[in-house]
Parts: C-alpha cells; sequence; structure tokens
C-alpha cells in the first residue's frame, strides 16, 4: 500500500440515523443508514465505495462531511477529528475536503453564472482579492476541459450534462482541496461522457496528487477507478481490498453476488442473487446480508461477523468468508494500487 | 437467449421510419430513416445514447407520441401496419399484441390503486370477463413474474413495494394479455444491477415460456450481449450497426460502436487505465447534415490504431 | 449491412437549450404579460402624474351647483358626484390611494413576511416553530375586524388602513416564503453551497433569494389585487380613507345612495376596481407561466 505517514482520512465507527415519521409526526421507525463504518483513505489514494440502493453509501459521504452531523463515530481528516468541530473551526478543518454530486444540475445554483459558481469557495474562505480570484476561476475552468470566456458566462441550463458535472468539479477544485468525495459523479451521464469525465478525474488525480473517496453502485466502474475497494451493503461494509484482489478472489458472498450480476460478464452467470433487501428500518440480526446469502447458518444470526484481514490489505466481514482462511496466502508480489512517488 | 428461428416472416418489419418534431426554428429529427425486421421468438437490442430516437422510434410503434410528431415509413405487425392506424384500433393491438414496459415504475403505476386492481384494468381492457375472473387472472400474472406470496400483495400499493417488485408489477400489467411482443424500454436502468439480473432472467423467462418476442430498449450494450440475440446500435435516429449478438462482440465493429463499448468500464481492465474515448457529443438533431457522410479519414475513429485521445479532446465536452 | 456513418467530428460547441427554451415562449405569453402591464402602467401614470402636468379639477370643494352633472358634460368627463366634485378627479385620486396602500401593505409583507419565512424555513429547529407561532397569531386576526377596531380607536386614516392590512398580509407572505425555502433547501446546490465555506445569511441572500423570488413576486401581485379590495371595503364601510378624501371604496358607497337615479357614480368606481384587480391577476399569472411557478 502506501508507506508509513498518516491517513488523509480515518473514519471510525460512523454510525447515522434517520427517524422515520409516519403520519402526524409520530416517530415510525429509526433507518439505520449507517451502522459501525470504519475505513481509511491514505494520500494520493482512491477508496472506492461500491453498494446498491438502500446500502447507505450517499449518507456515509454526507455523514463524513457533516451534513448532518453522524450520530456517533470520529472522522478525522488531515489530524481533526470533524464530528467534534462547530461553527467556523468546522469550516477551516472541512476546507480541503470537497464534493461532487451525481445531478450536475441538481447541484449547482440555477441562477447563477459558471465563473460565480467557481469562485464561491474562494469568495467563502476569503482567498485572495478579485484579481487573483478571476485568474484562479480561470486556470481552474481550463484544468477542467472548459473555456473561461465562452463558458464563463453561461447559467448551468445553458451547459450540456458533461460541461455542468465539469463545471461541478472545478468548484471542488477551485480552493485545492486534498480530498474530493464523489457521490455518482458519472451515472447521470451518457456512455461517452461519462468516460471523458472519468478520464478526466484520473488525469486530476495525476497531476494534482488528489485522493478521491470514490462511490457508485457499478462495480466495474469503481475499480476502474479506485485503487481499493470497498463492498458496501445495508450500513455496514462487508469488504476491503485492493481493486484486483476483491475482483480476482472476492471473500464475501455479496461481492461474489454483484460480480455476477454485472451484464455481459465474461464469466457464465450462474442463477443471480435471490429476494429482496430487507428494510434498513428492521435489519436482520446477526450478518445482515444473511436472509439473501447462498451460505447463510445459524451463526450468522446470533453473531455479526467483524471485520477481519485475511490477505495483505483485504479484510472481509463473514463468518464463512468464500475462500477459507487457511488457504488465502499473502500476495506480497501483487500490491495492487501502490501509490507512485 | 432463444435460438429458435422461424420460417414464417418477421413478426415486425419497419421500413425507413422517420420522426420528427417541428420545432420554432427548424424540426428535430428524432428518427432518421430506420428499417429492420425481427422475427418472432427473438430477442432484439437497441442499443444508442440519449438522443439516438431509440425510445421514440418504439413511441411510434406504439402510437405513443404526441400529436405533433410526424412519423412517415411503415412498420408492418404481421403484415398489418401500425403507423398511422386511428387511436381505437392503436388500443386493440396493445396489449394483445404489442406491450411496453417503461422504465419508471414509480412514475406509471398509479400510486392511489392497489397493484392487483391494476393488473386486473388491464385484463378488463381485452378480454370481456367479471372482475373476481380478472382478480384470479391478476393473481396468477403476479406468481408468473414470481412475486412470493401474490394473494396478499395483490392489495398492496406501489410505495410498499420496492423498485424490483414495481418493475414485476409493470411487467405483469404488461403481460396481461399474452403480448406477441414486449418492448422493455430501459426497464431495468433504474434498478441495482443485482436487480437488473433478476429482472433480466425473469423477461428472458418469460420470453421462453410464453414464446414472446423481445425488443429491449437500452444504452448499455453489456445488457445486449448477454441478453440479446440482435444487436442495433442507434445514433443521432440512425442505425449504425445492425448484426447477431455474437458477430458483433467477435469482429472489428463501427467506429460508433467501438468507441461505445471501449468506453464502458470493464472489470478485466486494470486500475487507472484511461478509457479511450472520441471527443464530441450527440449531435443537435435540429441541425443535422442533410445525406450522409463517411468518416473523415484524419478522424481519430477512423483509425484503427488505439493511441490515447490528446487531452485537447477533452475540450470539447 | 449498416447505414454510412454520420459525421462524428465534435459538434461546435453552442449553448444548448437556450434557443429552444426562449423561441418556445412565443408571442402569445409575452402579450399575456405586456397587456395588464401595460393597462397598470398606464392607470399609474395617469393617477399620480398626469394630475401635476394638467390641470385636473380638484377632487374635493366642488360647488353644489355642479352637483349632479350626467357623464360627458363640458368639463367633466365623467359628471360630478353629489356634492359636485368631478368624478374623473375623485378616481384619479382614488387610484393614488388604492396603489399606495396596496404597494406599501406588498411591500412590508414580502420584507418582514419574507425574511421571516426564510429563516423560519432555512434554519428550521426552535427558530422555525417560534416564528411560526408568531406568524399563526397574525394570521388568526381577522383583517376586517382589526382594522374596525383600529379606526374606532384611533380614527381612519391611510396609513392605520396600511398597517391592519400588513398584518394580514406578513404571515401570509411569510408561509410562502417558508415552505418555498423548505423546498429548496434540500437541494444538492445549497448543500454544495454550505460545503462551499458560505454560511447563514449570505446564504439566504445568495441562493435562496434569487430561487424564491418568482414564487413570491407572483404571490405578491395576487395579494396586491386583494388588498385593493380590502382597501375599497374598508373605504366603503367608512373605516379607510376618511372623507372627503376620495377613495374608490368610499365613492361606491357614496353611488350606493343614487343608484337608481344615477347608477354611474357607484358603476364607475367598481368598474375601474374590477379592471386594475383583473389586471394584477392576469399578470401575476403571467409572470407565473413565464417563470415555470407551480
Amino acid at each position: 500500500m502506501t508507506s508509513g505517514a498518516e491517513p488523509l482520512l480515518s473514519v471510525r465507527d460512523l454510525v447515522q440515523e434517520f427517524v422515520v415519521r409516519d403520519y402526524g409526526g409520530v416517530k415510525g421507525g429509526v433507518v439505520n443508514a449507517v451502522s459501525g463504518v470504519s475505513f481509511d483513505v491514505w494520500p494520493g489514494e482512491t477508496l472506492g465505495i461500491v453498494g446498491e440502493t438502500g446500502s447507505g453509501k450517499s449518507t456515509l459521504a454526507r455523514s463524513v462531511l457533516q451534513a448532518p452531523r453522524p450520530k456517533s463515530g470520529a472522522v478525522v481528516f488531515r489530524g481533526a477529528d470533524l464530528v467534534t468541530l462547530r461553527g467556523s473551526s468546522l469550516l477551516q478543518a472541512r476546507r480541503h475536503l470537497q464534493m461532487v454530486f451525481q445531478d450536475p444540475f441538481g447541484s449547482l445554483d440555477p441562477k447563477w453564472k459558471v465563473r460565480d459558481l467557481v469562485a464561491e469557495p474562494l469568495i467563502a474562505y476569503r482567498v485572495g482579492d478579485r484579481a487573483a480570484r478571476r485568474r484562479r476561476v480561470e486556470a481552474v475552468l481550463e484544468l477542467v476541459g472548459l473555456d473561461p470566456a465562452g463558458h464563463g458566462g453561461r447559467r448551468p441550463r445553458e451547459l450540456s450534462g458533461g460541461q455542468a458535472q465539469r463545471v461541478a468539479i472545478a468548484r471542488a477544485l477551485a480552493i485545492e482541496p486534498a480530498m474530493i468525495i464523489c457521490d455518482e459523479p458519472v451515472s447521470s451521464l451518457d456512455v461517452l461522457i461519462q468516460a471523458q469525465v472519468l478520464n478526466l478525474f484520473e488525469q486530476l488525480r495525476a497531476e494534482l496528487r488528489l485522493s478521491y473517496l470514490f462511490i457508485a453502485h457499478d462495480l466495474a466502474l469503481v475499480k476502474q477507478v479506485s485503487d481499493r475497494v470497498a463492498v458496501m451493503y445495508l450500513g455496514k461494509l462487508c469488504e476491503v481490498g485492493p481493486g484486483e484482489a476483491v475482483y480476482r478472489q472476492p471473500l464475501h458472498p455479496y461481492t461474489r453476488a454483484l460480480l455476477d450480476s454485472v451484464p455481459g460478464a465474461a464469466t457464465a452467470r450462474p442463477a443471480a442473487i435471490r429476494g429482496e433487501p430487507p428494510s434498513p428500518v428492521h435489519p436482520p440480526s446477526g450478518c445482515r446480508f444473511r436472509t439473501r446469502c447462498p451460505r447463510a447458518e445459524q451463526r450468522c444470526a446470533d453473531e455479526e461477523p467483524a471485520m477481519r484481514e485475511l490477505a495483505t490489505g483485504h479484510s472481509v466481514a463473514c463468518h464463512f468468508p468464500l475462500v477459507p482462511v487457511a488457504e488465502v496466502t499473502v500476495r506480497s508480489e501483487e500490491r495492487i494500487g501502490e501509490t507512485p512517488r | 437467449m432463444n435460438r429458435v428461428s422461424t420460417a414464417s416472416g418477421p413478426l415486425l418489419e419497419v421500413e425507413n421510419l422517420r420522426v420528427s418534431f417541428p420545432g420554432r426554428r427548424s424540426e428535430l429529427r428524432a428518427v432518421n430513416g430506420m428499417s429492420y425486421s425481427l422475427y418472432p421468438q427473438r430477442t432484439l437490442a437497441i442499443v444508442g445514447e440519449s438522443g439516438s430516437g431509440k425510445t421514440v422510434s418504439c413511441r411510434a410503434l406504439m402510437g405513443l407520441l404526441s400529436q405533433a410528431a410526424v412519423v412517415t415509413g411503415s412498420a408492418r405487425f404481421r403484415g398489418v401496419e401500425l403507423l398511422g392506424l386511428t387511436d381505437d384500433e392503436m388500443r386493440r393491438h396493445r396489449g394483445t399484441n404489442i406491450a411496453m414496459v417503461f422504465q419508471d415504475p414509480s412514475r406509471s403505476l398509479n400510486p392511489t390503486m392497489k397493484v392487483g386492481n391494476q393488473i386486473a384494468e388491464a385484463v378488463r381492457v381485452h378480454q370481456r370477463v367479471s372482475k373476481a375472473e380478472a382478480g384470479q387472472q391478476a393473481i396468477e400474472l403476479l406468481r408468473l413474474v414470481h412475486i412470493p406470496v401474490p394473494g396478499r400483495r395483490f392489495h398492496e400499493y406501489p410505495h410498499q413495494l420496492s423498485g424490483g417488485m414495481r418493475q414485476r408489477v409493470m411487467i405483469a400489467i404488461a403481460l396481461a394479455c399474452r403480448p406477441k411482443l414486449l418492448i422493455a424500454d430501459e426497464a431495468t436502468t433504474a434498478l441495482d444491477v443485482t436487480t437488473q439480473a433478476q429482472i433480466m432472467d425473469l423477461l428472458l423467462e418469460l420470453q421462453a415460456e410464453l414464446g414472446m418476442t423481445l425488443m429491449l430498449i437500452s444504452h448499455d450494450l453489456g445488457l445486449a450481449r448477454s441478453c440479446a440475440d440482435e444487436v442495433i446500435v442507434m445514433y443521432a435516429g440512425q442505425i449504425v450497426e445492425q448484426a447477431s449478438t455474437p458477430q458483433l462482440f467477435a469482429r472489428v465493429r463501427m467506429p460508433y460502436t467501438q468507441a461505445l463499448f471501449e468506453a464502458i468500464p470493464r472489470l478485466e481492465r486494470p486500475s487507472h487505465a484511461p478509457l479511450p474515448v472520441i471527443g464530441g457529443r450527440p449531435p443537435d438533431l435540429s441541425a443535422l447534415p442533410a445525406g450522409c457522410r463517411r468518416l473523415p479519414r484524419d478522424h481519430p475513429a477512423a483509425r484503427r490504431t488505439r493511441t490515447r485521445p490528446p487531452l485537447g479532446v477533452l475540450a470539447s465536452h | 449491412m449498416s447505414a454510412p456513418l454520420p459525421d462524428l467530428r465534435p459538434a461546435p460547441d453552442a449553448a444548448i437549450a437556450a434557443p429552444v427554451r426562449k423561441k418556445a415562449r412565443g408571442r402569445a405569453s409575452t402579450l399575456r404579460i405586456w397587456i395588464p402591464a401595460g393597462f397598470l402602467i398606464l392607470l399609474a401614470f395617469a393617477c399620480f402624474i398626469w394630475p401635476q402636468i394638467y390641470p385636473v379639477p380638484k377632487p374635493v370643494g366642488g360647488s353644489i351647483l355642479e352637483a349632479g352633472l350626467p357623464p360627458f358634460s363640458p368639463g367633466h368627463i365623467l359628471g360630478t358626484d353629489p356634492n359636485g366634485n368631478d368624478v374623473l378627479s375623485r378616481i384619479l385620486y382614488g387610484g393614488q390611494v388604492s396603489f399606495e396602500v396596496g404597494f406599501s401593505v406588498t411591500v412590508i409583507g414580502l420584507v418582514v413576511g419574507g425574511l421571516l419565512g426564510m429563516a423560519a424555513g432555512y434554519w428550521r429547529g426552535i427558530t422555525d416553530t417560534s416564528i411560526m407561532r408568531v406568524l399563526d397569531v397574525l394570521i388568526a386576526f381577522p383583517a376586517l375586524v382589526l382594522a374596525l377596531a383600529i379606526a374606532e380607536g384611533l380614527g381612519p386614516s391611510e396609513s392605520h388602513v396600511i398597517w391592519a392590512l400588513a398584518i394580514f398580509s406578513i404571515p401570509a407572505t411569510g408561509r410562502i416564503a417558508r415552505s418555498a425555502t423548505l423546498a429548496i433547501r434540500e437541494q444538492n446546490f445549497m448543500l454544495a453551497a454550505r460545503l462551499s465555506g458560505t454560511r447563514g445569511w449570505r446564504v439566504i441572500g445568495r441562493h435562496v433569494i434569487p430561487n424564491i423570488l418568482p414564487q413570491l413576486m407572483t404571490f405578491a401581485l395576487l395579494g396586491f389585487g386583494i388588498v385593493i379590495i380590502l382597501e375599497g371595503a374598508l373605504s366603503y364601510l367608512g373605516l379607510g380613507i376618511p372623507l372627503p378624501e376620495p377613495s374608490w371604496g368610499s365613492m361606491i358607497a357614496q353611488g350606493q345612495q343614487v343608484l337608481s337615479a344615477a347608477p354611474e357614480q357607484a358603476l364607475i368606481p367598481s368598474a375601474f376596481l374590477f379592471a386594475t384587480v383583473v389586471a394584477l391577476n392576469l399578470l401575476g399569472d403571467g409572470l407565473r407561466e413565464r417563470w415555470g411557478v407551480r
């Protein structure tokens, strides 16, 4: 993996819940959106989080950013625990952590012009004077492949999906973040435009030495873009490991099911996963995947599996992982995702 | 996939279909001369990006376009011309001959009506049966689409069901009168990948069981590859490639298809590999060039070599 | 056999949605805005500016010798009222009152109610609860009864009418502002603005206001018409503008007394009242359509 150093982002036991209100405002139940998630992201690394609807991945992203503050847990970014901070100290600590959303048009104020949108973080954090800000806006627009003169004065509805997303990326880059959280940033774009924007992410990563927390529901997409991949199901992480390792030797049955469900997969598809995802208001006891898992046994209902590292950097939370513990070899020669220094 | 071929002639024959919408300044040409044949019990996938015309062309077949649409050409279902039918005549075709499943089940289902009643309603549109009988058929259909405990689900409302279940209900409604041709318009796009696989399995199983012909509309080439017998690739309202699935994925393809194919992230590719992609975006459909043009020889996609596109190409979109 | 490939060269980078959007608006929609707006502008000009530049007879102090003249009499194109005052002049000065009251109440409602509503909708929690309870109290006051009480207690005058009606306008606007703010609060661009570091009132000023302004403006225009009617009602009851100052409402009341003999005394101010309110409603509808407010 990466050398020495502290992780850039360190999340521990993050819990986020929402109260569901019935008619009349009566408390109807609690959605356990994120239930004890822990992971690290190292400088210059891309960690991908893959999960389906209801997995809690988007809630996870927002909780990391304290929007809203998680119910419990720690989010240490560059040494400061964001959960304990308020007001302007939170703003300062969070300065180098930015986000790009799924719907480019939804994340840009429709009444604003492109150059004002990109300048907003500069103004809020009081970076430079007006001239310096203008130069920075132009530089960053060019960096994402837009023309400051041509696009700068436009409003979002005058842009295409790909262009709008580039504006969102430019805004995130304006104050020189160390890390960008990307919540399904290309899901609403056409295939070819998607590829262009992904290439842009890669280019920026290399040029600016950015880290990403890349969230998506498409496993192939996440693997393409990430060094390490984390698989999330119903509020918990099932498996975390280097992208290649998770693909070639998945340890969690849910990861296996995701891989098998990819349309056009080279391997012949066995029967797809059974059943429906359970409700996050009443998650199954013990291992949350057990209701749909072909390998589930009594132990899975009684005891929640802890995350165990079975190979270098490759962990799984399962009582009966796909590859028995004894057989997993430590692949020291296959250090995928080592960031070039 | 179904490999049964038949000598009894095509089920659907589309010839030079054109659809345009009048705009303020110039007309918007959504479909620009589309021709294909679909044989019984085959599965056809029509693949394209947004604006390619794939959805508009199918809605033209079903008579679902607005009054403003100008539709020319021919689309014959078992010899009967579909374009230009009156509403009544079209209604007779819909359901018994052709049925359609749409993308977003939460928008297509009536939120205030029990799902069982919605299916029963579809049954009674085409069959003269009592409410009770239609209800029975509805339960049967729920069972057919593998909804567990159909008797109980009959009485539930759409918001009580998950996305995958709602799509199964949509399929049940579409199947109410055993159509010969089922068109699935991005039917799985809004679903999770595991649910998507389940629904696709269901559709293929139903096809085999009921002897249906299936038309899948999607932007996903991977889906076409795993589920379809034949694939049509559309761009700017025209068919740019048409081939059987094995052929399409075995040999060298037309540049646009190739570009689509390579732009999809694939598990086998190594991490951080740049995706080979051409510049440009789906064209402005109101400013299409008249006639056809060949790719200029110096266009990146015209060359067979796979060089990394210069970063300047990104600036165009 | 595939069709020849269309040209895949990068398309020239033209604005995509803009041309279609502008053209689609069409002439009908523009007319629906400008016809009522034109009427209102004309009327405002006639009421406020015309008397400054043209010697219009005074609306008060007419001599009894000229009482009850019919329309189209020489020097009095709309005739005179039972007190000998020129009707047209009273219409114009009465129109001033209607516009002034309407405008003041609407502006007070927009500013005070709008700010309170946005604060409640944006910050939620205890701010929301307390502001909404205050507004609920205000809206529970029946406006006319309150105006009656004020008029009885403090004597009728234009400013009293304005304050009485403002008590109704503030909560009404406040509720609209609050629900509009709630609607956009959850949008991603609001979250993005906060993540960019913009805080509190600056978010409200630069993001909330521009986005809810269309809704507020169309509501304000409709409210303008309602306020004019309410002022007319108050004056009709003798609780608004004190006589002999002209107001359309009191003119209708006076005309009621001579309804059988000279119906035009009541009909003329009624017609102006009607036309003004209809114009305001049409303008509000036209703008709502243009701005896509639902």
